[in-house]
């Protein structure tokens, strides 16, 4: 799939024009690691920009996006790039807003709409973070929804009459 | 070093047969089959078989969500118009849950990890159709089209 929304070149107009752009202050001053080893980017992710090098990698789906200007800081303790976004629980909030009746499928989709928001920024802790909430409000949802059928289900087996005073609203 | 240990994770992955990977979405999938076969045999037009909606039970209103169960019932039946009448957000939705399913288990057979990321701009935009849907079917004018 194509994005749309993101530029294709985000640098490509920026790097010639201001070629004495400052290096990010909380970068390290560009050190060429020379057969140092590299993050691991198997999944289409943008290489780590070499030394001075212009950085025209077209950004990938949901890779991240490096900031401009940035001369090959390596970020050691960064995470990795291009390892597997976050599971959103998409899905799981898509059928708890349709089936369960619920507003806890609104906010579920609110956090995985989060999700893959903050992994294409490159937050990858916030991404995560929001993955976590996500995946606890579809399954409240879904439990909501258990709970409410067997609350349901009792008051059936006592009264008798509920079921015929209202039809399935689902 | 952990190069022993590495290669034969390698390899007991590599020996797994396919089948036990796609678990997960097989199970789905019967789960799926159950109940549609339910909803299929079991009208739930007919009051008494199926829990009423909180939200339209407490508010009188209805839910995006009402109307879902009756329109899975539709499609059991290849009646897709009569789905269509009681909730449209499910007819819409549908599709792409399936293919979902199918890029799930397509991903999980050849064991490769999650790489799809939806953009979040086309998340937002189902947020947004989701929420005017659950006002819009609510209103009296509108209902004839959007109520269950």
């Amino acid at each position: 799939m194509s994005t749309p929304d993101q530029p294709q070149n985000p640098n490509g107009d920026q790097y010639p024009v201001d070629p004495f752009r400052k290096p990010d202050e909380t970068q390290p001053p560009a050190a060429p690691q020379y057969g140092a080893p590299q993050p691991p980017s198997p999944y289409g992710a943008p290489q780590p920009p070499q030394y001075g090098a212009p950085q025209y990698p077209a950004p990938q789906y949901g890779a991240p996006q490096y900031p401009a200007g940035q001369y090959g800081a390596p970020q050691y303790g960064a995470p990795q790039y291009g390892g597997p976004p976050p599971q959103s629980y998409l899905v799981w909030a898509i059928l708890v807003t349709v089936f369960c009746c619920l507003p806890l499928g609104i906010a579920s989709i609110v956090f995985a709409s989060q999700v893959n928001s903050k992994f294409a920024a490159g937050d990858y802790a916030g991404a995560a973070a929001s993955s976590q909430k996500a995946k606890q409000f579809a399954i409240w949802g879904a439990v909501a929804g258990v709970v409410v059928g067997i609350i349901w289900g009792v008051l059936v087996g006592i009264g008798g009459g509920m079921s015929g005073s209202s039809s399935s609203g689902i | 070093m952990a190069a022993p240990d590495e290669a034969s994770t390698l390899v007991g992955r590599a020996a797994a047969p396919r089948l036990s990977r796609v678990a997960g979405p097989a199970a789905v999938a019967a789960a799926a089959t159950g109940v549609l076969v339910l909803l299929a045999r079991v009208d739930p037009s007919r009051p008494g078989h199926y829990p009423t909606c909180p939200f339209l039970f407490l508010t009188g209103m209805y839910c995006p969500g009402c109307g879902s169960l009756r329109a899975l019932h539709d499609l059991t039946q290849l009646d897709v118009a009569g789905a269509w009448g009681m909730n449209p957000l499910l007819v819409l939705t549908l599709p792409v849950v399936v293919a979902a399913w199918i890029g799930w288990t397509v991903r999980t057979a050849r064991g490769r990890p999650r790489s799809l990321v939806v953009p979040a701009r086309a998340i937002n935009g189902f947020l947004v159709l989701v929420l005017v849907f659950w006002v819009a079917r609510n209103i009296p004018a509108l209902a004839p089209w959007l109520a269950p």
